[in-house]
Formats: structure tokens, C-alpha cells, sequence
């Protein structure tokens, strides 16, 4: 009958792994969103390796033990598997080892099963055991190696094998405390002569542990020893002054030791400091909202992202690709696997049988659940590993063995269970662990589900730089349907080619390390798809792709014949100039001099960084100038030629035409700023709100138009507006123009400010020049030949339309 | 199209790994069924101790005979150890086990080394004390 249970989760751990592998091998394909594509195959050499061996443990489980446990073989396959593939879809290389060393767990598993008396080998020479353990723990002191290069020196070995002790260090400690314990049968002892020798042992192996760094293991062994002390004794003392015993070494810890302290301010405050010493439990975090509810499905998330995915973080590389369901799953299986270990122990024939297998489920219920919660930021991170599942063969060798052991105590042809004398302890850290399980669970809720949307939207989230390589971003067009910009599809996938570099510091760039800036940032919603397509095409894409739907084109107000004319005009100049259809408010050209190249940013990064020309600036844009008497026709205008105009006047002069006044005495205005107040002259006195974006192609209704942000304005009558624009007019010109000169400091500044007539039947447009350290005539001139060429009506015809 | 079918094949996928759950805590949950039925089945026989004056009842698995307080059954001597015996139900029957103790415990006069069944009728010598053990037949 069990053997049928048995065989029944067997076939359905296989139905899931094959189905796992199968959705990892084609992941290639749904991510380039075609078949022709390098499928992923490797791990199916694991798989097979993990069906021989399982089928090879159940045939001699059957054979050999009779009656056991049904579940443990099943979750141990289901567990060490999963891992397994979960390991290949990181790493290939590191997939295969796990493969080997899983084979080198299968193989002392059947040893264990064939010998069972090695347990009472284990419970009679107990501290020869312990012993050899805490010295080859003490010699990674003198010989000890981290194979990834630095990090605490943990491993023994050489030659591409490494074995960490401390692994098996917390299996013999348990074996040690159980059978110590097991030789007190009197239930009310005097507590101190039996707490003697196994509190020296476990200072002996923490204290040997904190010295080696590896301060997660040495706690876990002190909780380890609490929990089984207890267990044995009923006494809820122990647990307390243990628990309290850890705070305070956390405490001690927190104001002394530089990676304790590290550990725990990171966990509290990981905000911030995102991309330095929190990277990796933001990183996580990002990973397990990424997963969402459903998961990205295997090989469709990025879980490579999270520092040491396949061995502490395995976790968060689950969660992503797996989601939510993956998660609570998983939470299940482990508390299926520690009441299994519990119920085992319940019906044990010896008390040493007993404490074991209390023990060796407290050893893997506890390092998963402090590891996960690690994972989740529910605890301070510690170094330890998921057990069966993370990288690692002694990990892994540890945890089969400690499933084995579990697997032989359960089957005993005697079945009368040992009376127990009490019965409260195992109830209580059953509870227990059942509410840190519901703890997990609901922490894996929280930052899949309720913070997702903020942890995926943040800017140092690698995974928005991936996508666009992935899913074609939205183009910018200029105001005829030229591309300004565009993604391209290439080799590595979508690659970002920006067609006219002159208008960098509007257009800005996105790029998956300078990030983004200018309009690529501010349009990224659209850009991106995510906003403007229906909510059901994004959580399409969402489920299927796990990435936002191909992006949206938007229209700009540009006109790139007239915006290549002016940056020729610019030319070598530092300064600005802006081109408005004073009616509308649209922007037909924006330059800025100098400018950078966004197609070369990784080999001009530095260099524009530093330079004093600040091409990153828009200077129409962003450059705060000095005014000096650029307001000075419209003040005289409302407040009357001849008089000293009071400060109050000024300033409120000043609030009506600009919005704002003087910020810490002077004032200071950018050119598109200016642009909306010339136009006063071109529109009878009212003040068009700015337009850049026209419109956004949206898959449903095609080209949408979008809106200008803020209203009219009126700021002179359309009497004044006139006058104004006739007293600008120079006696022999068509056109109205007024030049103001400033100094900044000791830099000059030449403002040139023109227009259309009034009555001018053409289309009517106004332009604004700033130029650094030139002399006002240069504006003048640049300004005039702009003008003549528009009112040439060369292309200035095309644009009424 | 690939994602329709990758997708198709990643719910299944978490069918499959529900399923496991599934199964495990069904057959999990009859276990427990059965258990509790068997249970209701099985029956401690209530043990009557007499140390001189009074008798008492006990109606569980495990009693502890001693002079200290913990004790289930407390007899007040000089020749009885603080933690003296133990009396267990198991296996079908009542056992007798002596915890180290100075003295020694004997049923029926004789020292006992290891745990030993006790019936109906027994008298044991804890030190010096002598308690008379009655077990009552299970009653359905």
C-alpha cells in the first residue's frame, strides 16, 4: 500500500521535472519569439541521470526496508530535482556537477539503506564523529579555500573538488546531541549536569564557526541545539535564554563585528543603499516580484540577476520563475517534510531513534525556513544554503543522508512506538514552524503582489534594459513621420539607433547602464507599451513573455528639415535656439550646442562628463540665464514707459509673464521658456501652452492625439500685443526683433528674440537665440537668416498643413 | 504561437506539482483518520495503586512512583528515591521499571533488573513501601 504512494509521487515529481525541462528547452524560442532559435538540452542529461538514480533508491527501498515512509523518497526526488534543474537553467557547468554529486548522494543513500547499522555505529561513537568533524572544520582554518575565488575560506580540497565540513559538521552535531540525550532517561533531572557537556561541545564548533566567518551556520546551530534541547527536555527556559542568548550576540555583533553589523543594517534599512551593500536582497526582491503570481516560467525570468543565484539565492531564482505558486508550493513541501520528520520521530522505538530524526527535521526545517526568509528580507541574511536544492555537493550530500536516515528510522518491524513522556515540546515547534511558514508565505504575497508594481518600476531594475532588447521599443518621430530614433533588431537583439545625434540633450537615450534621460525617459511609458495598449494585451504579454507589449511611436512637434537647418546655423556656437508656431505652441526646433553622440556613449561617457562644455545640458531647456533686459518691452508695455518701477511691481510683473519671479535675488529664465512669451506678439497677447508631443500611434486607434499640458495664457491685450510687435519693428524690416544683452558672472550672454508680422498670411513663427560669450550682432544675424529663410517660404509652406 | 504552447505547458507543469501536494496531504489526511479510529479503539486498562490507607485511579500511559513532588504517586519514606519507578503501558501490557534508584524495586519480592510485565494482583516493593497493583479489564 505505501509502496503504491510511494511509486504514485514519484510519477508525479517525474511528470513535473519532464514538464520543467521541457518549457526550459523551448524558453529560447518564446523569448526570441520565433523557432529558430539555440534550444536548451543540457539539462536533460541531468534528468535522466536523477530518473536512473530514483528509480535505482525506490527499487531498493522496496527491497530492503519494507515498510517505510512513503513520502520521504518522493520528496526527496522532488526537491534534489527541482534544484537540479533549477541549477542547469543558471549555469550548465555548474548543472553537471550538481548531476555528479547528486549520484555521489544517491549512491551513500543505498550504502546507508544496505548498512543499516550504521546508525548505531552513529549513536555508540558519537564523539569520535563529532570529533572529526569539528577538526576538519578547524583545518579550512589553516588549508581552507573558497572555489569562487575570495569570501570566507569554507572548503576543503583542491583540483575543481571542494567539500565544505561545516555542512556535515551540523549533521554529526545533531547526531552527537541526540544520541547524548538519549542516554538521560530520567524526565527531571537537575538540568546543569546534563546541559555540561553538550554546552562545550557547541561552543566548541560556534566559536570555531564565528572565527571562520561563517556566522549564519553558527547561528543555525545554536537554534539547532536550543530546539532539540528542548525537545528532549520540556524545558521552555532553554529556549529562551537561547533566543536571548542569540539577540544579544546579534546585538554585540551589530556594534562590533563589521559583517554582522553590515548584515543587519542592510536588512533594515535596505533602501538605502540599493547598488552597493543591499544589491543583492534588492536584487532578490526584484527577482521574486518579477515571478508575480504565475511565475516567468522557466528559463523566461532573469534570475541570473540576484549574486549567487544557484546557492543562497536559489530561492528568489524559484520565486521569479515559478511565482507565487511555485513559492507557496515549495513552503509546503517543507513543511511536509518537517512533520513528516516529527510524525517519524512520534513513532520511533528508541529514544535515540527519537531525537534523531526530531533533530535532523529541525536541521532542515530550520535551514530552509532561515534561508528562504533570508531571501524574502523577513530575517537578516545568512550565508546558509537551501537544503537538497541549492548548489553544492556537501549540502547536498548532507541533506540526502539526512533524508536517509530519516527513511531507516521510520521502518522498524516492531511498531509499538516508544511512550512519550511529553508531548508539549514537539507541539510547540510544530507551531512554530508553522507560523514562520505562514510568515514566508505571506511575505512572498507581499513582494510579489502588493509592492511588485514599485520594485519592477524601480531604475536600477536590470530587467527594464533586458526587455528592450527582447521587445521593440516605440520610435520618435519628428512632426512629417520621420524617425528621430529608433530599436532595431540585431544579432543580440533589439539594439537603439539614434538617427540625429544633434538632438541628444532633448531626445536624451536610453541604455542599460547610463539608464535613461530626456523625452526617451519621460515618454517611456509609451515607448515601452506600457502605456497606451489595452490592459489585456499587457497582462498577455505579461503571462506569455513576461515582458510589456512592442512599444508605441510617438509623434513629435519637430520638424527635422527645419531642425537640421538650425543646427547648422548654430554651428560651433555654445547656446541655444528654439523655433515656435506662435499660435499652436508647438516646437518646430530645439538645438543645443555642443551636443553628445548617444550612439557612442559607452566611449564618450567619461569624457562629456567632465567637459566644461556640458553637452549633456540643454541649454534650451534646462540653462538658466540671466535676463538682463530681455523682459523689458512687455514690462514697459504693462507698467508704462517713463517711470522707476518699484520692486513689487517688478516681481509681479515678472510672476504674470514667467510663472515665477527671482530665486535668491536674480532671476533666471531658460530660452523655451521665452519662446511662449514672444509668441504674445504672433497671438494677440495670449501666451500658447508649449506642445512637443503630437500624438502616439496606439494599436487600437491608430495615431491619438495627445493633448498640450497648461492653458492659455493672456498676458497683454490684443491691442498692446500689436503695438508692441510694430514699436519691434525696425524701420526697412518685415519682422519684429529685439536683442538684450546680459552677463552672467563674467560671462556674456546675447539674447535675439524675432517674429513673423502680425499681419503676415504665411505661417507664422517665432524664434529665440541665446548664445554664450558672443557679441549680440552674432545672434542678430544668426536670427535674421533663420527668419528670411522662413518667411522665403522655402519649406515654411508645408507646414500649415 | 511558442508561448501559447509554453504556457499550456507551465500550467500543467504547476498541475502536476499541485497534484504532488495534493495527493500527499489527501493521503496524509486518511492516515490521520485511520489513526484517530484506531485510536479510539485502543484502551489504557486503568491501573489502581494501594500504598497502605487509599488507592489511586489512573487512567494514563505512564506513571512515576518517588518521594519528590513531580511524582504521579508520591510515597513518603526515607528508603524511596526521589524519582523511584516507572510504570508504562505498552505493547499490550502494564511494565514495571526501576530509575536507578537506592533501594531497588521488586515485584512480587523479587528485584527487578529490567522492565517487567505486571498483572493483576502483583504487589511491588518500592524500598520499603509495598503498593498493591490492581488492573482493571478494559470495558467497551
Amino acid at each position: 500500500m505505501n509502496l503504491i504512494l510511494q511509486r504514485r509521487l514519484l510519477l508525479l515529481t517525474a511528470l513535473f521535472l519532464i514538464l520543467y525541462a521541457l518549457v526550459l528547452t523551448l524558453s529560447p524560442a518564446v523569448r526570441a519569439r520565433s523557432w529558430e532559435v539555440d534550444y536548451r538540452l543540457a539539462h536533460w542529461g541531468g534528468l535522466l541521470l536523477w530518473g536512473v538514480g530514483f528509480i535505482g533508491l525506490d527499487f531498493l527501498s522496496a527491497r530492503r526496508l519494507g515498510e517505510h515512509d512513503p513520502y520521504l523518497i518522493p520528496l526527496l526526488a522532488l526537491l534534489s530535482g527541482w534544484g537540479l534543474l533549477t541549477i542547469f537553467r543558471l549555469d550548465v557547468t555548474l548543472g553537471w556537477r550538481q548531476s555528479l554529486w547528486l549520484m555521489v548522494g544517491l549512491l551513500a543513500s543505498s550504502g546507508v539503506i544496505l548498512y543499516p547499522s550504521l546508525l548505531s555505529w552513529l549513536q555508540r561513537y558519537k564523539y569520535v564523529w563529532l570529533t572529526a568533524a569539528i577538526i576538519l572544520t578547524a583545518l579550512t582554518l589553516i588549508l581552507g579555500r573558497n572555489p569562487a575565488g575570495n569570501g570566507p575560506r569554507l572548503w576543503l580540497g583542491c583540483c575543481g573538488v571542494y567539500f565544505q565540513p561545516s555542512e556535515v559538521l551540523k549533521l554529526l552535531f545533531v547526531t552527537y546531541l541526540a544520541a547524548y540525550l538519549s542516554g538521560y532517561v530520567k524526565p527531571f533531572q537537575p538540568l546543569s549536569p546534563l546541559l555540561r557537556p553538550t554546552l562545550l561541545v557547541t561552543a566548541i564548533a560556534v566559536l570555531l564557526l564565528i572565527v571562520q566567518r561563517d556566522s549564519g551556520t553558527a547561528s543555525l546551530m545554536l537554534l539547532l541545539y536550543a530546539a532539540l534541547l528542548y525537545a528532549a527536555t520540556g524545558r521552555k527556559r532553554i529556549v529562551l535564554l537561547s533566543l536571548a542568548g542569540l539577540l544579544l550576540a546579534a546585538a554585540i555583533g551589530y556594534f562590533s563585528v563589521p559583517i554582522v553589523h553590515q548584515r543587519i543594517q542592510v536588512w533594515l534599512f535596505p533602501w538605502e543603499d540599493p547598488s552597493g551593500s543591499a544589491y543583492q536582497i534588492v536584487q532578490s526582491l526584484m527577482a521574486i516580484a518579477n515571478g508575480g503570481v504565475f511565475g516567468r516560467g522557466p528559463g523566461l525570468g532573469s534570475p541570473g540577476l540576484v549574486p549567487v543565484a544557484h546557492s543562497d539565492f536559489i530561492f528568489s531564482a524559484i520565486a521569479e520563475e515559478t511565482g507565487l505558486l511555485g513559492a507557496l508550493a515549495l513552503f509546503t513541501l517543507w513543511a511536509l517534510l518537517f512533520f513528516r520528520g516529527l510524525t517519524i520521530a512520534f513513532h520511533a522505538t528508541t529514544r535515540f531513534h527519537r531525537l534523531l530524526a526530531t533533530g535532523i527535521s529541525l536541521y532542515l526545517g530550520l535551514q530552509g525556513l532561515v534561508i528562504m526568509g533570508g531571501n524574502l528580507r523577513l530575517f537578516p541574511l545568512t550565508g546558509v544554503t537551501l537544503p537538497l536544492f541549492s548548489y553544492g555537493g556537501s549540502s547536498l550530500l548532507a541533506g540526502m543522508l539526512s533524508v536517509t536516515l530519516l527513511l531507516l528510522i521510520s521502518h522498524h518491524p516492531d511498531s509499538e512506538p516508544l511512550p512519550i513522556s511529553d508531548v508539549r515540546p514537539y507541539s510547540h515547534l510544530g507551531m512554530a514552524f508553522l507560523i514562520f511558514s505562514l510568515l514566508l508565505a505571506l511575505s512572498a504575497g507581499w513582494w510579489s503582489l502588493v509592492r511588485a508594481e514599485g520594485l519592477l518600476a524601480r531604475t536600477d531594475n536590470p530587467r527594464r534594459a533586458l526587455t528592450d532588447r527582447l521587445v521593440r521599443r516605440g520610435s520618435l518621430l519628428d512632426r512629417q513621420g520621420r524617425p528621430l530614433n529608433e530599436s532595431l533588431p540585431q544579432a543580440g537583439g533589439y539594439q537603439r539607433v539614434y538617427h540625429y545625434p544633434p538632438l541628444s540633450t532633448l531626445l536624451g537615450y536610453t541604455h542599460p547602464v547610463y539608464g535613461q534621460a530626456g523625452l526617451e525617459a519621460s515618454l517611456d511609458d509609451w515607448l515601452r507599451g506600457m502605456r497606451g495598449n489595452p490592459a489585456l494585451l499587457l497582462w498577455w504579454h505579461r503571462l506569455a513573455y513576461g515582458t510589456p507589449p512592442p512599444g508605441l511611436d510617438v509623434r513629435l512637434s519637430l520638424d527635422l528639415s527645419w531642425q537640421r537647418m538650425v543646427d547648422e546655423e548654430l554651428g560651433n556656437f555654445r547656446g541655444a535656439i528654439v523655433l515656435m508656431n506662435p499660435q499652436s505652441g508647438e516646437v518646430l526646433a530645439v538645438a543645443s550646442h555642443p551636443w553628445f553622440d548617444p550612439n557612442q556613449l559607452e566611449t564618450g561617457w567619461e569624457g562629456w562628463m567632465k567637459s566644461p562644455d556640458a553637452p549633456f545640458l540643454n541649454r534650451a531647456l534646462q540653462g538658466r540665464y540671466a535676463p538682463g533686459n530681455l523682459l523689458l518691452p512687455w514690462e514697459e508695455m504693462l507698467l508704462g514707459k517713463s517711470g522707476i518701477y518699484l520692486p513689487s511691481e517688478v516681481e509681479r510683473i515678472q510672476g504674470l509673464l514667467l510663472g515665477h519671479s527671482a530665486e535668491g535675488g536674480a532671476l533666471r529664465v531658460t530660452p523655451l521658456e521665452i519662446a511662449p512669451l514672444a509668441a504674445t506678439l504672433n497671438n494677440a497677447g495670449v501666451k500658447p501652452p508649449l506642445r512637443l508631443v503630437l500624438a502616439v500611434n496606439t494599436p487600437q486607434q491608430g495615431w491619438v492625439i495627445v493633448p498640450a499640458e497648461g492653458e492659455a495664457q493672456t498676458v497683454l491685450s490684443a491691442a498692446q500685443a500689436s503695438t508692441l510687435a510694430r514699436n519691434l519693428t525696425s524701420p526697412g524690416q518685415t519682422f519684429w526683433e529685439y536683442l538684450a544683452e546680459s552677463h552672467d558672472g563674467e560671462k556674456r550672454l546675447a539674447w535675439y528674440l524675432a517674429g513673423t508680422p502680425p499681419e503676415w498670411s504665411g505661417p507664422p513663427l517665432v524664434l529665440v537665440v541665446l548664445l554664450e560669450d558672443q557679441a549680440g550682432d552674432t545672434a542678430r544675424q544668426l536670427g535674421r537668416s533663420i527668419l528670411h529663410e522662413w518667411m522665403m517660404g522655402k519649406q515654411g509652406a508645408a507646414l500649415t498643413k | 504561437m511558442s508561448a501559447v504552447l509554453v504556457l499550456v505547458l507551465r500550467l500543467l507543469m504547476a498541475a502536476a506539482l499541485y497534484a504532488f501536494l495534493g495527493l500527499a496531504l489527501y493521503t496524509l489526511w486518511q492516515e490521520l483518520r485511520q489513526h484517530a479510529e484506531m485510536l479510539t479503539l485502543l484502551r489504557i486498562p486503568t491501573l489502581i495503586l494501594n500504598s497502605g490507607q487509599e488507592s489511586h485511579t489512573f487512567q494514563k500511559a505512564d506513571v512515576l512512583l518517588g518521594r519528590a513532588p513531580g511524582n504521579d504517586l508520591r510515597l513518603d519514606d526515607p528508603t524511596v528515591s526521589a524519582y523511584h519507578a516507572r510504570l508504562s503501558f505498552h505493547h499490550g501490557h502494564w511494565w514495571v521499571e526501576d530509575l536507578h534508584s537506592t533501594n531497588g524495586t521488586a515485584l512480587n519480592g523479587e528485584r527487578i533488573q529490567t522492565a517487567t510485565v505486571l498483572v493483576d494482583g502483583d504487589s511491588l516493593q518500592i524500598g520499603a513501601v509495598t503498593v498493591h497493583v490492581k488492573i482493571l479489564p478494559i470495558t467497551r
